[in-house]
């Protein structure tokens, strides 16, 4: 045991030499020379990316670029964390810096929010940020983001839903059910309908409310039509769980039971279903065949009510567009 | 550990950190790892089976049609550190349909310009079999196909291609314009279609059935809608940021203009009837003229419309510690297509468009301050006055019962007030109360008596009774522990009450307006009332909690249930609804070069609702998702990792009749045992390796292995009166392979 003991002694004084003698050399010849932000060899003389705390990639991001008069330095984020800098004599251990963004001994939101609204809070995506949903459950920034990178997960869409799916679980689910918008695919992501960061609307819409959304992709939807569908013009989430369902269309539920929520005509009988609408005696040649009073087929209401949206139609001769059927 | 082994460890660790870690990087290194970096990637990808085979898979990442593809992806980043320029080149599925390309030129703080180009083609997962000509064309020809699954296979597909450009400039530190502009073109077509049953209210004889010697004329068709529009937007806001905040005055103008007015198919020859078979045989007669000309009738598409809006908003800091936020939007839509250049006949006399006009004003003040250290308070007032100054006519003439198209108005008031402190032990108790008060207006068609005669309002037309205004109030609770060394978490509870106004009963026919009455006026045991403004009351509760019991693993904990009851004066309609997740996720750093992650959920969304007939059904969707992911380095040059998602979503239609259900319904129930399960099932495997070829060049393989199955009863045994068929694989395997090499450069 002596023996492993004197080799592993021998090795870190090697170790200890070389780093002071020859690697450590290098950087005492430009100890105080800043590698990448403007100030930031108060930080840099002890990390960058070998360390625990990989720093130098913020180079490659916006946060990096000196040209930029507002660009942060390192204690802009950080705090000046002068006794972490210098630690104090009576110090057991190295006092952590003034606001740390992760760890178990992470700074409170507000305090780590702060550092980045001092700059953020005035761009016109983040006016709405103080009262909103997440500033309100104590959401820091870097819950989402990542400074230190310079690909931020949440700012690519094809990634950036399972930075939301941390906390938003139903939403995973339903995503990947078979009628969804086109998120797993990446072609679409959650910031293209929501403002994380704050908004007038519900559910921190990104337009002023849930139709409004909807519209900028959906404008055939908008109107006015000469007979409206009053729950389509109140609220397209009436009827649609944008995330994702089984049912066609991103309907809450399958027509007719979707529709008899709020209508009596026609029952919920499927009537293709195990030899019913064939030759029984409920139906015959000259019935209405496969949608009455008890039952529906395929697509339920919504064979002949196609343009539930709403009917551009004006003719007041009969049979008139008036149900929104044509 | 014996101190001996102690020592030892620590002797290797400081070792270990003086060889490899605390080396500073050196110049190279340093601005290899501090400048941005480009990348290109090119190669090939293979995709298994058919398009049937393929059709979920591939409903949106252009894997659908094509067996093989070129990957081409382009990173390209430059920065001018001496002038904070910034130019990008970002290319993704370049040799797919779900192409993309995006370029900026960017001063950082000072100005910056884009451009991009998007598409994406959405093929409908389903594929019709039909005789139908002309599909995606505004004038379809139906003919009845003689048998079944003989037709031509058809696959709607829709595409959309984006292009999107803008720009931004700062004016010193204190001003900034932006404005972008977005065209996206949408072709393509989607399942639609037409039914009728003669006779009915809406078309009384003689109309429809003058030759059917008062049999039943009936007959449904698929018609694909055909889609050629086009959308613009136009977004301009210039914004002035003070010391203490920043106000934004924007305009935004959005436009859609549709190349298609009106579909009017032809119809040829016999249809089938409700049986399958061609109408007149055995009993009745075939098509007649009178359903013929209903079924060739021009449906309206949608008309071109336009919107503008202009706002102001911002935040304001009036001390250190109160914010406020603002916003006031003023928008004014409208739709003026002309009827008759679009084939729409028939309009009142004297209208050529409808004049659609909609003024929307939002208004929006919030508040929050910290008036103490440990409390915070949040308030928030949201006003918004949907005004529908459609003009009115008379659109639609039965007999005596004369019918106005549909204005719909809408005052919405929401408030929020919320309180915050900070307990000991860094826990913060939240109570809070929401206010919501929406306002239709009365019902009651006083636009008739400006048109001098007796009408209905077409937004009262067909229902038993309405409700002008409702009103919810949420109150809820959350006590939170957010800084926590191991446990952090959370849980809340709310409750929700939604009232309203008086019901309003329609008048009978032709009667002009609604008349509000008491709930036991209007009561009606098997009517049923639109949900929207049924009483509600609403239960949730949701829980979190983070827990990480060593510094390389974290566990996430979820809980959720929530319960919404309706009631409203009758016995049937939406009754109940509910939701419950419970989940766990974790996540697992295996070492410095492997990472684990896993989770599970499980959720329940039912729903409860009783029919005239006498049915009642509980919906129950019971959901299991599973995901688990692992990525690391096999060695300093070959990285891979896989994730592997399962899903098993099983749709309950629980189909039960009460006591008082008819004798058609029994007979129903009996003798199809209920509706059988929707079951949805995917399996999906993702497998990437990763091999440095060098420094700069790297080879990169994917693998996607998707099983998917859905047991869905929609179109089963179905046939439109054409003897067009739906269907889709419900059993579906797909393997996807690419290989590509990738280069990095600066």
């Amino acid at each position: 045991m002596k023996s492993t003991r004197h080799i592993l002694r021998a090795l870190a004084a090697v170790a200890g030499m070389l780093y002071f003698a020859g690697a450590g050399g290098a950087f005492a010849a430009d100890a105080k020379k800043d590698l990448v932000l403007n100030g930031d060899a108060k930080c840099t003389r002890c990390h960058d990316e070998g360390d625990d705390y990989p720093v130098l990639a913020i180079g490659k991001t916006r946060h990096g670029v000196m040209a930029d008069g507002r660009t942060p330095t390192c204690t802009s984020c950080h705090g000046e964390s002068d006794h972490h800098v210098n630690k104090p004599e009576n110090a057991v251990e190295r006092p952590k810096p003034d606001v740390l963004f992760k760890g178990k001994n992470r700074s409170a939101p507000q305090a780590q929010n702060g550092q980045c609204l001092a700059c953020h809070q005035t761009d016109a995506k983040r006016s709405h940020w103080e009262g909103s949903q997440h500033q309100s459950a104590d959401v820091a920034c870097t819950s989402c983001h990542q400074v230190h990178t310079a690909h931020d997960k949440v700012r690519d869409k094809a990634t950036q839903p399972e930075v939301c799916f941390t906390c938003h679980k139903e939403q995973r689910t339903q995503v990947n059910k078979p009628s969804h918008h086109p998120i797993p695919e990446g072609k679409m992501a959650c910031s293209d309908c929501h403002n994380p960061h704050g908004s007038v609307g519900p559910k921190l819409m990104k337009r002023d409310s849930v139709n409004d959304t909807c519209y900028t992709c959906h404008m055939e939807k908008r109107g006015p039509f000469v007979h409206t569908h009053e729950p389509v013009a109140e609220d397209c989430s009436n009827c649609h769980n944008p995330h994702g369902t089984t049912a066609e269309n991103l309907l809450k539920a399958r027509p007719p039971f979707l529709c008899h929520q709020c209508h009596t005509p026609h029952g919920g009988q499927v009537a293709q279903l195990a030899g019913q609408g064939q030759s029984t005696s409920l139906l015959s040649g000259t019935s209405s065949g496969k949608s009455g009073i008890n039952y529906t087929m395929a697509r339920g209401c919504l064979n002949c009510h196609t343009q539930v949206h709403g009917t551009n139609n004006p003719s007041t001769t009969n049979p008139t567009p008036q149900f929104n059927f044509r | 550990m014996t101190a001996d082994r102690k020592f030892a460890f620590r002797m290797k660790l400081l070792a270990a950190a003086a060889l490899a870690l605390h080396v500073p990087a050196r110049a190279d290194e340093r601005e290899d790892l501090s400048t941005p970096s480009s990348t290109v990637s090119v190669g090939a990808g293979a995709v298994s089976g058919d398009s049937r085979e393929r059709s979920l898979f591939g409903q949106y990442n252009g894997l659908r049609r094509d067996d093989a593809f070129l990957m081409l992806d382009l990173d390209f980043v430059r920065r001018d550190d001496a002038t904070g320029m910034w130019t990008t080149l970002e290319a993704r599925n370049l040799g797919l349909d779900s192409r993309e390309l995006r370029g900026m030129m960017n001063r950082q703080g000072d100005w910056k310009i884009f451009g991009e180009y998007w598409e994406l083609t959405r093929w409908y997962p389903r594929t019709v079999n039909t005789s139908l000509q002309g599909s995606g064309t505004t004038a379809p020809i139906v003919t009845l196909l003689p048998t079944r699954g003989a037709g031509s296979d058809l696959d709607l597909k829709t595409e959309r291609k984006r292009l999107n450009v803008g720009g931004e400039k700062f004016f010193g530190r204190n001003l900034l314009f932006e404005a972008t502009f977005t065209n996206e073109d949408k072709d393509g077509a989607r399942l639609f279609g037409r039914g009728f049953n003669c006779a009915s209210g809406a078309a009384p004889p003689p109309v429809c059935t003058a030759l059917a010697s008062g049999a039943n004329q009936w007959a449904l068709l698929m018609r694909p809608e055909p889609i050629n529009s086009t959308t613009r937007q136009y977004e301009a806001k210039l914004t002035f940021i003070g010391e203490r905040g920043a106000v934004t005055a924007g305009y935004w103008g959005s436009f859609y203009d549709n190349g298609n007015g009106a579909l009017t198919p032809t119809v040829n020859g016999n249809l089938n009837n409700g049986l399958g078979v061609p109408m007149g045989t055995g009993t009745g007669v075939a098509l007649t003229a009178g359903l013929r000309n209903i079924l060739q009738l021009a449906m309206a598409l949608p008309p071109d419309n336009q919107a503008h809006q202009l706002s102001v908003a911002g935040s304001y800091a009036i001390t250190p510690t109160t914010r406020a936020t603002f916003k006031y939007a003023y928008t004014k839509a409208t739709q003026k297509d002309d009827f008759t250049s679009n084939g729409l006949a028939d309009a009142p006399a004297g209208v050529s468009n409808y004049g659609g006009r909609v003024d929307t004003t939002l208004a929006q003040v919030g508040l929050t301050a910290r008036p103490l250290p440990r409390f915070s308070v949040n308030a928030n007032l949201r006003y918004e006055n949907r005004e529908d100054k459609s003009p009115l006519a008379l659109y639609n003439i039965e007999g005596t019962n004369r019918f106005t198209n549909g204005t719909y108005s809408l005052k919405k008031t929401a408030g929020k007030l919320e309180g915050s402190y900070l307990l000991p032990a860094n826990v913060r108790a939240t109570v809070g109360v929401d206010y919501e008060a929406l306002d239709r207006g009365q019902f009651s068609s006083p636009e008739c008596l400006e048109l001098a005669t007796d009408c209905i309002g077409d937004s009262i037309a067909g229902i038993s009774a309405l409700r002008a205004k409702t009103d919810e109030t949420t109150y809820r609770a959350e006590l939170r522990r957010s800084m926590s060394e191991t446990v952090t978490g959370s849980i809340g509870v709310s409750h929700s009450d939604r009232d309203g106004s008086s019901w309003l009963k329609p008048n009978s026919l032709p009667a002009t307006g609604s008349t509000e009455v008491s709930d036991a006026e209007v009561f009606n045991r098997t009517g049923i009332f639109p949900a929207m403004f049924m009483n509600r009351k609403r239960d949730k509760v949701k829980a979190m909690v983070d827990w990480s019991p060593m510094e390389r693993m974290s566990l996430q904990f979820t809980l959720e249930d929530g319960t919404d009851k309706y009631s409203a004066p009758t016995e049937k309609g939406l009754q109940k609804t509910g939701m419950k997740l419970y989940g766990v996720d974790m996540s697992y750093v295996v070492s410095d070069a492997w990472r684990l992650s896993a989770y599970y959920s499980y959720g329940e969304q039912v729903v409860n609702v009783a029919h005239s007939t006498g049915y009642q059904m509980a919906l129950k969707d019971k959901n299991s998702t599973a995901g688990v992911g692992i990525a690391g380095k096999v060695s300093p040059k070959l990285q891979v990792g896989a994730d592997l998602l399962y899903i098993n979503d099983r749709n309950v239609y629980d189909q039960s009749l009460d006591s008082l259900a008819n004798a058609a319904n029994v007979a129903f129930l009996a003798q199809s045992g209920g509706l059988p399960d929707v079951t949805f099932r995917d399996f999906r495997l993702k497998l990437f390796g990763k091999y440095a070829l060098d420094k700069a060049s790297t080879i990169r393989v994917d693998l996607v292995h998707d099983r998917q199955s859905l047991n869905e009863w929609t179109w089963t045994g179905f046939a439109y009166s054409d003897n067009t068929t739906v269907s889709l694989k419900p059993d579906q395997s797909v393997t996807f392979v690419s290989v590509a090499w990738q280069y990095r450069f600066r």
